[in-house]
């Protein structure tokens, strides 16, 4: 199962928009009002370096899965506890982008329709491009999807030109200062791309040095598309009322009134976003079910995506009905210790511990 | 024979997901709400209209002398907007859709006694409203009676006023704008406001019709600072930017005579007096005018004649427009989004500022220039009385 670079582009930018159109801005904009788009330039730099420090630490072990060189490099009994909390995490993304999804469209469209049919529309579909073309089939989808979603999301950006006033993002850095800068962009680095997500999709590439640069690429598309969107939001609506949306992306396509006759856009954009979700849940369940097949040596990773599939509806529906659960986005662990140390705390040692062992059989052979 | 039966059942599970037929509601299920109107009622509660119109009724843009039965008017009291919106929904036999809502319309009373800004929780939280609409006051009725109002021109009364804010160049005055200036804590907002008049529209009709008369300008609390009429009005929409177009008469010199000059490309710009000194604040009023009547005797096709003229003008829209800023200062009222200005060129004076800016507003020196530019003097030279 080989991905080619042009696909690995899209599936990573897909992937890192979705999320980026999910939540950052929200969080950024709150803590910094009109310097949001300060903290997410910050976060979205922080990021591009840890994915960077990814793919360093993905050239090094070329030929391995994430649970393959976790092992190799950590030992058997500690890379798999490792590898577990990666498991987690590319389940909780699945299961938020799910569960986001379907309370979206339970509040703006389909008030009457239970959750569960939505949910179960969605995984079945998910869960049978894994199970039928696994990886080969998400990007071919994403080849397609990918140009047509990205370019929409970019224009939607300059479909309110008579509402934009330049001068709401002024003054810049003196109402917010460096320190609501800074919690800005903690709050929201976490939720801006996936770059774990590369730590297994890197094996499937065909050629090393053509996926390493289209995901770099990707990483950047997104974050530069996250700025703009911010810049965008804060012209439009202004400080105060930017802070209080919760899903502003949605918000400024309500706004577009082209000539006074395009009108209510949104019912075009929420089935486009659904597209680009869709892609990237299935790769998340793809990981997700190749390296749970990997871990527990069991050959059939196709068969594996059903039961993960079934396991985050059942996760979803059980914590849409307890509020704490489906809150956690602020939560101070999570975005302080959790999230950093996955994303960058152990690529990093990951890395380190490569070079090292490189070095050690360098100097061994010679 | 297994698997043509599960491949059904899928279809047909997704079928029935797809065409989203548990949320199925048909157009002729829909009740279009076009205008809405907020009043005070008593014990605290709020009574919400909303117009609705009947799309089987209407037989033509000028079909008919009054088209009562164009539209309808439902409205219903409680606690909040919800409350009473939904109260509303319960008398209705079609599902109400404000996302083609043209106008909202906030009676006097309601500014004077409520706080308006407990309807920006409902208009920005719920997602079915878009933030498109204008929001105009109504002024010495209750709003509900500018809804029940037929015209003679529209069907329905807040189309009506949506067209006319948008044919007289007033179209910065959407529920977005006022909910952003109100927030913002360096403007304040300015509201459109209505009249009931009566009009005689035909030699047997003598009608009411809601027209635009002027302007109010809200404090910081949202309540009414002041009125100002159509002529001050429109010199307020200018320095504050918000205008396109502007028709103005003045008095000759010989106290007889008039100059009329029509105003297009509106725009202000607004700089501090001696470059850093924040407590002084110059506002430029700028625009091309074409000169469209004139009855005094000066022929205007002579250069130095059309420079009198224009140097005339700037000198007697400066005091107009300086008497209007100096009403609107007395109020404390900054509709013309001076502290914003003065929040973004000195962000750290500005801090000290804000808190109270109803009040500082006051003691700030505002001086009016005008630029204007004559651009044509029409079709004749001189005047044919």
């Amino acid at each position: 199962m080989k991905v080619s670079g042009y696909q690995m582009f899209w599936l990573i930018s897909i992937s890192s928009l979705i999320v980026f159109s999910f939540l950052p801005m929200h969080l950024a904009v709150e803590q910094a009002r009109q310097d949001g788009w300060i903290s997410i330039l910050l976060g979205g730099m922080i990021m591009l370096a840890a994915t960077w420090i990814t793919l360093r630490v993905c050239m090094q072990n070329k030929d391995k899965t994430l649970v393959g060189f976790v092992k190799e490099l950590l030992g058997t009994v500690l890379g798999k506890i490792i590898v577990v909390f990666y498991f987690l995490l590319w389940f909780t993304q699945m299961a938020t982008i799910v569960r986001g999804m379907a309370e979206f469209q339970n509040l703006v469209m389909l008030h009457n329709t239970p959750m569960a049919l939505i949910l179960v529309c969605m995984l079945f579909l998910v869960a049978y491009a894994v199970y039928r073309g696994g990886i080969i089939a998400v990007s071919r989808c994403a080849e397609i999807i990918g140009p047509l979603f990205v370019l929409l999301l970019y224009v939607q950006l300059f479909l309110n030109p008579q509402d934009m006033d330049v001068k709401r993002v002024l003054p810049v850095y003196a109402d917010s200062g460096w320190l609501a800068i800074l919690t800005g962009t903690l709050h929201s680095f976490n939720y801006m791309v996936d770059p774990s997500i590369v730590l297994m999709l890197f094996f499937f590439a065909e050629n090393k040095r053509t996926a390493s640069r289209a995901i770099l690429w990707g990483t950047a598309i997104s974050m530069l598309w996250g700025v703009l969107a911010t810049l965008v939001l804060v012209f439009v609506t202004g400080p105060h009322i930017a802070a209080e949306l919760v899903v502003p992306v949605y918000s400024l396509t309500k706004f577009v009134s082209i000539l006074n006759f395009v009108q209510n856009i949104d019912a075009f954009y929420i089935p486009f976003w659904l597209f680009g979700a869709f892609i990237k849940l299935s790769v998340c369940l793809f990981i997700l079910s190749y390296g749970i097949s990997e871990w527990t040596g069991f050959k059939n990773w196709r068969l594996i995506a059903w039961p993960a599939a079934v396991a985050c509806l059942a996760f979803v529906l059980f914590s849409a009905h307890r509020i704490e659960l489906s809150n956690t986005l602020k939560n101070a662990y999570l975005i302080g210790l959790v999230y950093p140390s996955l994303y960058i705390g152990l690529p990093l040692i990951l890395w380190m511990l490569g070079s090292l062992r490189r070095r050690r059989k360098t100097a061994n052979a010679a | 024979m297994i698997r043509f039966l599960l491949r059904m059942s899928v279809l047909m599970l997704l079928a029935c997901a797809v065409s989203g037929c548990t949320d199925f509601i048909e157009p002729n299920q829909l009740a279009f709400v076009m205008g809405t109107a907020v009043d005070h009622a008593d014990d605290g509660e709020v009574e919400v209209s909303h117009q609705i119109v009947i799309p089987t009724q209407k037989s033509g843009p000028f079909g008919g002398s009054g088209d009562s039965d164009s539209f309808v008017v439902m409205s219903a009291k409680g606690k909040n907007e919800f409350e009473a919106i939904h109260k509303v929904q319960k008398k209705m036999t079609r599902r109400l859709m404000p996302s083609h809502r043209q106008l909202i319309a906030i009676s006097e009373q309601y500014f004077q006694k409520d706080d308006v800004s407990t309807l920006f929780d409902k208009l920005n939280r719920d997602p079915a409203n878009n933030l498109r609409d204008i929001t105009v006051l109504v002024k010495g009725d209750l709003a509900k009676n500018f809804l029940l109002l037929d015209h003679p021109m529209e069907h329905l009364s807040s189309i009506a006023t949506g067209k006319e804010m948008e044919i007289n160049g007033m179209n910065r005055f959407s529920t977005r704008q006022f909910i952003i200036d109100s927030l913002s804590e360096g403007t304040r907002p300015l509201v459109p406001v209505l009249q009931i008049e009566q009009v005689k529209v035909r030699s047997k009709e003598t009608g009411p019709i809601a027209a635009l008369s002027g302007f109010a300008a809200l404090n910081k609390k949202l309540k009414i600072a002041g009125f100002l009429n159509d002529a001050e009005g429109a010199g307020a929409v200018w320095m504050s930017g918000k205008g396109t177009f502007h028709a103005i008469t003045l008095p000759w010199k010989n106290g007889k005579d008039t100059l009329s000059f029509r105003l297009t490309h509106l725009r202000r710009r607004i700089d501090s007096a001696d470059g850093h000194d924040p407590q002084r604040v110059v506002l430029t009023v700028m625009a091309q005018a074409y000169l469209l009547e004139n009855t005094t005797s000066l022929d205007l096709s002579e250069t130095h004649y059309m420079l009198e003229v224009q140097k005339y003008m700037n000198d007697k829209i400066r005091e107009d427009l300086q008497l209007t800023m100096d009403k609107v200062q007395e109020w404390g009222s900054d509709v013309f989004g001076i502290g914003e200005y003065l929040h973004r060129s000195s962000p750290y004076w500005w801090k000290s500022q804000k808190d109270d800016w109803d009040h500082k507003f006051e003691d700030l020196d505002v001086t009016v220039r005008s630029n204007v530019q004559l651009r044509s003097v029409g079709a004749s030279g001189t005047s044919f009385n």
